[in-house]
């Protein structure tokens, strides 16, 4: 699907997606400040932004192979860790000032042990994110929050107030709605915007500093708000699965005639379909409610199940969705055992469902062409 | 009982003639090896699922439950429960639908990467051959695999009415992280409690955990005694400490008597200089679960190389005695004891120093003279961890061996190539 977003802002985003180390991320580190690495969309950035210094989301974009991290890991560990690693090993994060893992996965969570053992990176820590969403989760989380802060203040000498914590809430709860926004769009019949475009979009929003991020996506709100849409796609898509950093896949995904209009990615609109709750009074709390139980979750959160599919079964209601493709990265369990309630799921909804198994980085393109082809003929365009 | 309820009992029930026919063979043999280890082993296996059938036959609470969430919780409130997962294993006699079964698993709509084992306890809820319990205890850990499928079985059309829980424990072994699990299970006890209709009862739960410590503390004593070379008995006997712990009905006396007639039998080989295995060359440690195909691959080892598994992951024992005196003790030992101690929650739920810790202990105790690391495909971390794994085996100068296989599907790799494989390495490294 040809682009018709003509825009400074979006071409900084595109840029941001398409790179790891980023013209506003090397202004940044420039200016003095520090960049903090973490993986997967459970960790609370607020805390690094109201120390002072830029979030990044680990990505291994523009990885091409794992010769370095295959001493590490397995082949039948998922390839995303082993093209970061592969990253890491070749230099490509050493702009990071830090790195936080936590028990994402199986496989990330042994990015921490490698981490430690093999690279300089000055802070390196890991943090405990609990599995379930109950009360007994939130309050330990609080307190591992609580003891990383510590860590942070100590190691970096500075602090870490609850002034301003709250202020961090509060500019990542704006990206969060511009974010919002940017959906809202895309529920009419002519989104201006493909899902290509999206996900570069959400992916810069975990590489660049807020502020920056949240002025230059108001500059291509404005634009996107009075743009002619796109209408001659055949049918509406939506993507479901984990992660999925690369706008080259939903490229070749709407290369077949489908416009994708909504997602549950990790990338996508679980990192901001809700907002920190800004009335709590102590901002760490307010951070647990809202990572351990308030924002969607992914199925590393046991006892969600029924609350993921209410929330994917919404979505395809809100923005008109005719099919779903659901992705996965190849030898990860979580969302493994999750395509199993989800095939039942979308039997019991009669609405079409593909699942793709794939790697990290982009390959077989041809056989995903194919069955995306199949898919749309299925769907009757 | 209805359909759904008799198809839910055929598996169990063919185990059932399995295990009595077993039984009836052991006790014609005279030696005290049959009569008071093994067949009261057997005896075990058959009373649970005997009790299993009961309970749906006549509809009394049934728990579904999963391994390492504390037994004497269970026991000292009186439920009766059965584990998810023991159906690929067939209890320790590999299941003979085993092959017919991964066929049909192979399509379901489960990625084919993820555990077989974990697969096929799905399936057995999807074909409807395990009991639609009261309640069902899940875990948190310690793999992805298990939090998911655990997912997965709960939103089953089957099972989604079925009340669930699953205590979740920390990645860490501190205080903290024991005081947050006590309430976990303490927590668990209650769902129990709400579920059930059964209360818990403390001074019921001191009995059955002072029994339990005296069975630990047997079992320490066991594992010292193959700390000898040779080692007294095969590499079979090791787990069985495991399953009668932490599966046959925890803090039985019965079971008190049978370490203790254990550990007899292994001073009394120890003595005599008679052990199981004759002629061992060389101790290996199988550092893991043991796969379905474990009880013809191990006695192959010994016969062909001269090799003795002394140890694996589930027999290694850890375990520390439990504080009785107060309630809050007891469930903290418990905590522990779940946390810390338990087979595969011990190891995978945390750091790979968890691994590599555990590797030079048994190495260095036990005499090990070369370690398998078996490579489980569903193993994800531990795939991830072998380069660390290797490296400590060369710090402590032990040969390492990872093969790669499936601990239930033998198309993986075959048994020829394991064998191969270990036979190679064995040659080239160990002898």
């Amino acid at each position: 699907m040809d682009t018709q977003v003509q825009n400074q802002a979006f071409n900084k985003f595109t840029e941001a997606a398409e790179t790891i180390n980023n013209a506003e991320m090397k202004k940044w580190k420039n200016d003095g400040k520090g960049i903090i690495g973490y993986f997967c969309s459970s960790f609370p950035e607020e805390i690094i932004t109201a120390a002072g210094m830029m979030p990044f989301r680990i990505r291994a974009t523009g990885s091409e192979d794992t010769e370095l991290s295959d001493s590490f890991f397995s082949s039948n560990n998922c390839s995303f860790p082993r093209h970061a690693f592969n990253l890491a090993l070749k230099g490509e994060f050493d702009f990071l000032d830090g790195i936080i893992v936590f028990n994402s996965c199986d496989n990330i969570r042994r990015i921490y042990d490698h981490w430690q053992r093999q690279l300089k990176t000055p802070f390196v820590e890991f943090v405990h994110i609990p599995k379930k969403a109950e009360a007994a989760q939130v309050d330990w989380f609080r307190e591992e929050m609580s003891i990383f802060k510590e860590k942070v203040e100590s190691h970096f000498n500075l602090e870490l107030t609850d002034d301003k914590l709250a202020e961090a809430i509060k500019t990542h709860n704006e990206t969060r709605q511009l974010l919002r926004q940017l959906y809202d769009l895309r529920k009419g019949d002519s989104p201006p915007i493909t899902g290509a475009e999206t996900i570069a979009i959400t992916v810069a929003s975990t590489a660049m500093p807020k502020l920056t991020y949240n002025k230059l996506l108001k500059d291509l709100l404005k634009e996107l708000n009075s743009a002619k849409g796109h209408s001659d796609y055949k049918a509406r898509l939506m993507v479901i699965g984990g992660e999925l950093d690369n706008p080259g896949y939903i490229d070749v995904i709407e290369s077949q005639g489908g416009l994708v209009v909504t997602d549950s990615l990790c990338f996508g609109t679980r990192i901001f379909w809700k907002d920190v709750d800004e009335n709590i009074e102590d901002p760490l709390t307010a951070l647990s409610q809202y990572y351990i139980v308030e924002r969607p979750s992914c199925p590393r959160v046991y006892g969600k199940h029924a609350d993921r599919a209410g929330y994917v079964k919404k979505m395809i209601e809100d923005f008109k969705v005719d099919g779903v493709i659901f992705e996965r990265l190849a030898f990860c369990d979580i969302w493994g055992f999750e395509q199993f309630s989800i095939t039942n799921d979308f039997k019991e909804w009669n609405v079409p469902l593909l699942s793709l198994d794939r790697e990290y980085t982009l390959t077989a393109i041809g056989q995903l062409r194919t069955r995306v082809q199949a898919f749309m003929e299925a769907l009757g365009g | 009982m209805d359909a759904k309820q008799k198809r839910s009992l055929e598996r169990i029930n063919e185990e059932i003639v399995t295990y009595s026919a077993l039984a009836e063979g052991l006790a014609l043999m005279p030696d005290d090896m049959s009569q008071k280890v093994h067949l009261p082993l057997v005896k075990y296996i058959v009373a649970q699922h005997s009790k299993t059938v009961e309970h749906v036959e006549k509809g009394l609470p049934l728990v579904a439950n999963t391994f390492t969430n504390p037994p004497e919780i269970f026991s000292a409130m009186d439920i009766h429960w059965f584990f998810i997962f023991q159906a690929a294993w067939g209890g320790g006699v590999e299941n003979p639908h085993l092959m017919e079964d991964l066929e049909i698993v192979d399509n379901m709509a489960v990625a084919s990467d993820c555990c077989t084992l974990l697969r096929m306890g799905l399936y057995y809820i999807d074909q409807g051959y395990l009991p639609v319990p009261t309640a069902y205890v899940g875990i948190v850990e310690p793999c992805d695999g298990v939090t998911s499928v655990h997912e997965a079985i709960m939103s089953h059309k089957d099972w989604r009415n079925v009340p669930s829980f699953a205590p979740e424990p920390t990645y860490y072994t501190d205080e903290r992280s024991i005081k947050y699990y006590a309430g976990e299970i303490k927590r668990m006890a209650e769902f129990l409690e709400k579920h059930t209709g059964n209360g818990l009862s403390i001074d019921r739960l001191r009995n059955v955990i002072e029994e339990t410590n005296k069975q630990y503390a047997l079992w320490h004593e066991y594992n010292a005694l193959r700390m000898s070379s040779p080692t007294p008995h095969d590499a079979i006997l090791p787990q069985s400490c495991f399953y009668v712990t932490n599966f046959a009905g925890a803090g039985d006396p019965c079971h008190t008597v049978w370490f203790q007639d254990l550990i007899a039998e292994a001073e009394r080989r120890i003595a005599e200089n008679d052990p199981v295995v004759p002629n061992q060359k060389f101790r290996v440690l199988w550092f893991d679960i043991p796969s379905v195909y474990y009880a013809t691959l191990v006695p192959w080892m010994e016969q062909e190389l001269g090799g003795t598994v002394v140890l694996d992951m589930i027999s290694y024992c850890p375990y520390t005695q439990i504080d009785t005196s107060t309630e809050d003790t007891m469930f903290e030992g418990l905590a522990k004891r779940s946390l810390n101690d338990g087979p595969m929650i011990r190891q995978a739920k945390g750091f790979a120093d968890n691994f590599l810790a555990d590797i030079e202990t048994i190495v260095n105790d036990f005499k090990i003279d070369c370690v398998i690391w078996p490579g489980h495909m569903g193993h994800k971390d531990g795939a991830a961890s072998i380069s660390l794994m290797r490296e400590k085996c060369r710090e402590i100068n032990v040969p390492f061996l990872t093969i790669g296989l499936d601990h239930v599907d033998r198309r993986y790799t075959s048994l020829e190539e394991i064998q191969a494989k270990i036979s190679q390495f064995v040659k080239a490294m160990v002898l």
